[in-house]
Order: C-alpha cells, then structure tokens, then sequence
C-alpha cells in the first residue's frame, strides 16, 4: 500500500472541505500568516572547503564535495547570486564548511539575495552587516563539544558572540548519546535569552561512528524534547508536530517522500525544478542535490530536511482541522526559525499527532 | 477540447485572490499562460489554489496530477473532466 492509499484507507470519517478547516478564525489567521512567504525559493551553497573545527559525522566532509576546489572571487559569487535570481531563487542557505571563515562572500550573498540562512559553528562571529538568519550548530554539553569537535569551551563562546543576536538561533542536535545534556545546554541558553530549536543526527552514508540513532534513543529524544518545550517555551522554537515529524522510527523520506531532486525526478514543478545544491567551487550536480547532500537518506531526520520536505506535503495535511493545526505549527516553526523578522505564534495543537497514513 | 469559459474566468479569479496577483482581472487574465514559467508559480502556491478548487467543484485534485495543472486553460479542462467523472 503506498502513501496515498494508506492516507485514504485511514481517512477520517467526516470528508472536510478546506474551507471549514481554516473557518476557524484562529487558523485562518495563521494559514494566512504563513502563506505570505509560499515565494521563498530556496537553493544552498557550500562557501569553502576549511572549517575551523573537525566534527565526528559531519556531513560536509563525507563524499565528494568535500575535495570541490574553492572558489573565493567575490565577483564570481556576485555573478552567481544576479543568476540564481533571475532563475527565481528568494532564499540562499549558505553551508559547509564553515561560512564565518568567507564573510566577504556572506556580505556578497547577501547584497544580492537578502533572504537566507548560514551554518555556523558559531566559533567565529559573522558580522553584523550580513543579515542572515544564523544557525549555531550545538552537539552537546562542554565535555561533548571536546570529544566530538575537539572544541573547548564552546558554548560560552558561542553566546559570547550572539547573545541579544536577532539573527541567531541555536540548534542543539540530538545524538544517541547525547540526549540528556539539552538539560544543562538549554539552561545556559535561556540564562542568556538565546533562542533554540532542535536537530536529529542524520548520519552520513558509510557513516560507522557511535552517534546514529536507534528506536530507543529516537524515543527518549522524542519524550525529551516535549519536556524540554514545555519547560522554556519563550526560548525553544519548535512544536509538538516537529517533533514527531523527527523523532519517528520512520525517516523523512519514508513519511513524507523527500522533494529534494537528490530524491524526486519530478522536475516540473517544486523543488525538484528549483533546488539546487552548489559546491565551493559553484559546481552542481541534480543527483547530488538536497540540504543535507551525503545524508543517509533512510537515516535523514535532519532539521533542515525536514523544513521543506513537511512543509511541501500541505495538500496530505488539508484533511481535518487537527492536522492542518499541526501542519501550521511546524510551517510557523520553520518560519521562525529560518527568516528573519519572522516571529512564531502559539502552538495550535498542544499534544502529537501522527503523520497522515502513518501510527505515533 | 475547449474549456467552459465560465470556469476558466472563475479559476483565474481564485488564482488572483489566492496568489494576490495584481494588475490583472479574470478577464484580461491569459489562460494560457504558463504558470510555473512565466508567473514562478510553485507547488505551494498550487497547492492553496487546489485547496480552494476542491471545495468549490466538489473534486478531488491529486498532488500527482500538478504538473498538469500548469496553465488556466489546462486546470479548466481538468476541473471539466472531474465533474464529467462525476
């Protein structure tokens, strides 16, 4: 049974039209809210090949990209932002390796397409005049950060150099082994108002270290991360619904069928028309192409993924007012945690619900 | 097989309230141009424009079945087709 037959072999015995779904005025406040940014078009970019910190499965050095030659002319970047414009991208996530170590290219990216995102380490402060959202990378309590990193200290440094930072979100990505240090991270982070959200490991493909995820730690992750909301919900950005979305024994791809071109051959429309993947040296290739390229797609639960991959299946998601509530929840999650000036509402939808066709 | 013209004029409606498409009127509304290309229209604006379809045809519009939907011509023959079905 595929996903559409299991979606209407489970279906609800009332058939909602949409328009009674969003008659609520609570939710059509939010569908409108959201709505207004269906034009962000996104691609991402790898800005170097160095990083400042070597981290046990990372995915930008799995593979092939890792050995792409840098480019580091601001004008060939300059050029690539006036094309990827004209072909219709509004939003840029610049990536791998470590983008604070190019801010030159950053301000360039961001003088060209102002809506976007870079992954940091957040080891080195990108500056001010670059007005990206900033994803600060966490793996754990100090004693983590140094097994795993081989960085001291860094946490303090880290809000060191983006406490009060409208631009920062930190992202705390939960391990196998990790799970239980959220509760002394995130009490510094709320310590110092900084804003959170949440990651799953992903592993990389061949990936043979100790951090992949199995179902007892996905369950305790799950059961931590609702605490964890509950506790500082002026600090954490997520919802009931994301986590479900990655924490279930089933992946992305399997639960929502991943519309990254790496994993979709539609190319009429979405994003396997638009995304594209580029490298440091501003190369792409389609069959390389998602977020997170050399993420083990069967593992992929990843933050990033997740955020155009739930977010495209709305149509699976219009079918009952608890559903679509829970939808709007992650949409809203995602929004906030990836643009700036976008601020999340109140979860719609308190408690889990499961995704269509699929159990908890 | 030519479109019902009063559902071309409706679709293009709903398309310019659900996208606030400006300076244009359903009827000076070209159905046959191209959504995705010409107007960057992409699968989530879409998918709001079928959310709305759906209820006002009382069809179903498969996500499989976008890629057809590229122009107003194209949703009208669909949305034909659908309640021919019916």
């Amino acid at each position: 049974m595929n996903i559409a037959e299991k979606i209407s072999a489970n279906s609800f015995k009332k058939k909602w039209k949409f328009s009674d779904i969003i008659a609520d005025p609570v939710v059509r406040d939010r569908w409108e809210k959201v709505k207004k940014y269906f034009y962000l078009r996104e691609s991402t970019y790898d800005m170097t090949n160095r990083c400042n910190m070597k981290c046990d499965g990372c995915y930008y050095y799995a593979g092939e990209k890792q050995f792409a030659k840098e480019n580091d002319n601001p004008e060939d970047w300059r050029r690539l932002m006036k094309e990827e414009k004209a072909r219709g991208i509004t939003y840029v996530v610049l990536a791998g390796a470590e983008p604070s170590l190019t801010p030159e290219l950053c301000r360039v990216c961001y003088e060209e397409i102002p809506a976007g995102c870079i992954a940091s380490n957040g080891y080195k402060k990108i500056p001010e005049s670059v007005g990206y959202k900033i994803h600060i990378s966490v793996w754990g309590n100090d004693e983590t950060s140094r097994k795993v990193r081989g960085a001291k200290g860094l946490l303090l440094k880290q809000i060191e150099n983006y406490q009060n930072d409208p631009r920062a979100v930190f992202v705390f990505t939960f391990t196998k082994n990790n799970i239980d240090e959220i509760h002394d991270v995130m009490e510094m982070l709320a310590g110092h108002d900084c804003k959170a959200t949440f990651n799953t490991f992903s592993a990389p493909l061949q990936y043979k270290g100790d951090l992949r995820h199995n179902t007892e730690s996905l369950a305790r992750t799950r059961k931590t991360m609702m605490d964890i909301m509950t506790q500082y919900p002026g600090n954490v950005l997520f919802s009931p619904y994301s986590v479900v979305a990655h924490t279930h024994i089933y992946g992305l791809h399997d639960l929502y069928g991943c519309s990254y071109p790496r994993r979709n051959p539609l190319t009429d429309i979405g994003l396997g028309r638009s995304f594209r993947q580029y490298r440091t040296d501003l190369r792409w290739e389609r069959d390389a192409s998602c977020c997170v390229p050399d993420t083990d797609c069967a593992d992929c639960r990843h933050y990033a993924a997740g955020s155009a991959v739930v977010t495209a299946r709305l149509y699976r998601h219009a079918t009952d007012p608890e559903t679509f509530k829970s939808w709007l929840d992650y949409a809203d999650t995602y929004l906030a945690v990836w643009v700036m000036g976008y601020e999340k509402g109140p979860n719609l939808v308190k408690y889990m619900k499961a995704p269509p066709g699929f159990d908890l | 097989m030519a479109a019902d013209k009063k559902i071309i004029l409706r679709v293009a409606e709903i398309l310019i309230n659900e996208l606030k498409l400006e300076d244009v009127t359903p009827e000076t509304f070209d159905p046959d141009t191209d959504l995705i290309d010409e107007l960057g229209i992409d699968s989530m604006d879409l998918t709001a424009v079928v959310l709305v379809l759906q209820d006002e045809y009382n069809i179903t519009i498969n996500e499989e079945d976008y890629p057809k939907l590229s122009k107003i011509r194209l949703i009208a023959e669909y949305i034909e087709n659908k309640l021919k079905e019916k």
